[in-house]
């Protein structure tokens, strides 16, 4: 029953993230809606990291697995990689370590600006 | 013949078959190339053609386990709370790297579109690409983007993430936790997050949060293309 109730109340969440981004007028997909409802909620005390712990483990320590069929999709659109997939490779590698980098680099470099001050 | 394969059960028992073979291989080799989710799928796509099993029959299950997605995305809430002393602390670290990494990411694909002269509609698709994969299709959307370029685009960018994440860290010499997992979300969203879970607690948090801050940031610079 437990994880059955856990369960309950996480759908719920995603239940009415997909009704507030029907409301809201900017495209932000429904499930960073519902992390940010999520977030709220226990800030606001409204939920207890108990009343959903196990789930979330659940979910959270097994979230590959979860991006499997978006994967096998790939298979769809064959004809379109097959085309570019030089360019499509070289590009995702070079701009993921840039973004890496970068964001690395600039969270180094605030951090170190923010200590000096103090 | 084949609607043997149009039970959910099927779509979701090959899934897990094929992830735990990818979790054996992964064990027993310990090479990074050998991530678990690529070899299911590689696996699940040979399967599904070697036998000639229609897509729709796999995804019958599939888009079951493809439902969890939400609530996993959802319940990154729980870790981000639990580190929530981090986030008062550094909000502003936090804010300016994201939107460092938000903003370096769409130039870098900007530019490298134009050096291989790819056309507009292959740019537009490819922009919003570090991005978690409803956010970056709905921005590929609005700009005249393919979105199936962009869903493979976004799903390699994970992928390739969560391969590069432990070297990147050793590369670049990042030992703050949290600076890696932030590094990990804003380049490689949730696949890339998946992995982050792996290396420690803090990094994950820290990479759910930057899916969420780096996905809206995303959103309102795209707003200015």
């Amino acid at each position: 029953m437990k994880i059955i109730k856990q369960t309950g109340i996480i759908f719920t969440i995603c239940w009415l993230s997909i009704i507030i981004q029907q409301i809201l007028p900017l495209p932000i997909p429904a499930s960073v809606i519902g992390l940010i409802l999520l977030f709220f909620c226990l800030l606001s005390r409204l939920l207890k990291v108990e009343h959903i712990q196990e789930k979330s483990d659940f979910l959270l320590s097994n979230m590959a697995f979860f991006f499997i069929p978006a994967g096998v999709g790939m298979m769809n659109y064959f004809d379109i990689l097959k085309k570019n997939w030089f360019s499509l490779l070289i590009i995702c590698i070079l701009s993921t370590l840039i973004t890496f980098a970068v964001t690395a680099f600039s969270i180094r470099f605030t951090l170190s600006l923010t200590k000096r001050r103090k | 013949m084949s609607e043997i394969f149009e039970s959910p059960f099927f779509g979701i028992a090959l899934s897990i078959f094929a992830f735990w073979c990818g979790q054996m291989l992964n064990k027993k080799t310990g090479l990074l190339i050998l991530n678990p989710l690529i070899i299911a799928i590689v696996l699940i796509i040979g399967i599904l053609l070697l036998f000639k099993i229609p897509y729709e029959a796999y995804q019958q299950g599939g888009s079951i386990i493809n439902m969890f997605l939400a609530p996993a995305t959802a319940c990154l809430a729980v870790s981000i709370y639990a580190k929530i002393q981090i986030l008062k602390d550094n909000w502003l670290p936090i804010l300016i790297g994201c939107s460092c990494g938000s903003l370096a990411s769409m130039l870098s694909v900007y530019g490298l579109c134009r050096l291989f002269g790819l056309d507009d509609a292959m740019t537009a698709s490819l922009l919003p690409k570090s991005v978690t994969t409803p956010i970056a299709v709905s921005i590929a959307e609005s700009h005249g983007g393919v979105v199936p370029v962009t869903v493979v685009a976004v799903i390699f960018t994970g992928i390739l993430g969560s391969i590069l994440a432990p070297v990147l860290i050793r590369l670049f010499h990042v030992n703050d936790s949290m600076t890696a997992g932030l590094a990990i979300g804003a380049s490689s969203h949730a696949i890339g997050t998946s992995k982050a879970l792996e290396i420690g607690e803090t990094e994950g948090a820290m990479s759910g949060l930057a899916i969420g801050i780096c996905g809206i940031i995303t959103v309102i610079l795209s707003l200015f293309l």
